[in-house]
């Protein structure tokens, strides 16, 4: 089943587990990110959350599917949602499905850590005081030597002739 | 050539608009765009130094290279869930 994991409505449990059953499964793991009142102190009123949804929407994919083969589980899915939020709401919603409880507990952490530091949201905190703040937040700029390493590692001499290569090469 | 440069998170703080026109000299880099909008603030400069950049959906390095019409996209520090 295919469905936005950046969305701008109210995030559901229900829509994400839905389909995901297995009787192989014995373990189901959920996390909710959901939104404080607080943060280093100053009092939050409500935040709001950005994204570059094209890249973002890749990215998760390709993290679900990189979690499910590190911690071989068959099942991890991860919806953020970006727009206004106020106090309580929840910002992001991952599961995970797999035999046994304890790969669903390392792979929903790893999954979620993942999301948060890697992927393209931003989070602007609104104060009690009428002042607004961008969350500190973990530089990604590396992400595309990354990339490039993974998909050209056998050819750096010339980008788009890599680019191409790589494309075609099956 | 012209180009646009898309700015996400703090980078909008630091421009007049979500997206920003810049003429540049051919040919050029990401690293030729970001030095011409770093000369504009300092605290923009600064930023940019932390920035990821993005042209479609595709990361791209900082010798990549740019063609009329690119919308380059500025990723500063992300802070998701």
């Amino acid at each position: 089943m295919d469905f936005n994991r950046i969305q701008t409505t109210p995030l559901s449990l229900d829509a994400l587990l839905a389909g995901t059953e297995s009787p192989e499964c014995g373990a189901l793991t959920v996390f909710s990110g959901t939104v404080r009142d607080h943060h280093e102190g100053r009092s939050v009123l409500r935040l709001k959350y950005t994204s570059h949804v094209p890249l973002a929407e890749r990215m998760i994919r390709e993290i679900e599917q990189a979690t499910c083969a590190k911690f071989d589980v068959p099942l991890c899915r991860v919806v953020h949602r970006i727009g206004e939020l106020g106090i309580g709401e929840s910002a992001i919603l991952a599961i995970v499905r797999s035999g046994h409880r304890a790969e669903a507990f390392a792979a929903l952490k790893y999954l979620v850590d993942q999301v948060k530091h890697r992927v393209p949201l931003w989070k602007e905190e609104f104060y009690a005081d009428g002042s607004s703040a961008f969350v500190t937040g973990c530089c990604i700029a590396d992400e595309a030597d990354d990339a490039h390493e993974h998909e050209h590692h056998h050819d750096h001499a010339h980008h788009h002739a890599a680019h191409a290569h790589a494309e075609t090469e099956t | 050539m012209q180009i646009q440069v898309l700015c996400y998170g703090a980078t909008r703080r630091h421009v007049a608009d979500d997206v920003i026109e810049l003429a540049l000299a051919e040919p050029a880099t990401v690293a030729d765009a970001l030095n011409t909008l770093a000369s504009t603030s300092n605290e923009l400069g600064e930023l940019l130094k932390q920035c990821a950049v993005a042209i479609g959906d595709e990361l791209v390095r900082r010798n990549h290279p740019l063609h009329a019409g690119d919308e380059l996209a500025l990723l500063p520090p992300v802070a998701g869930g």
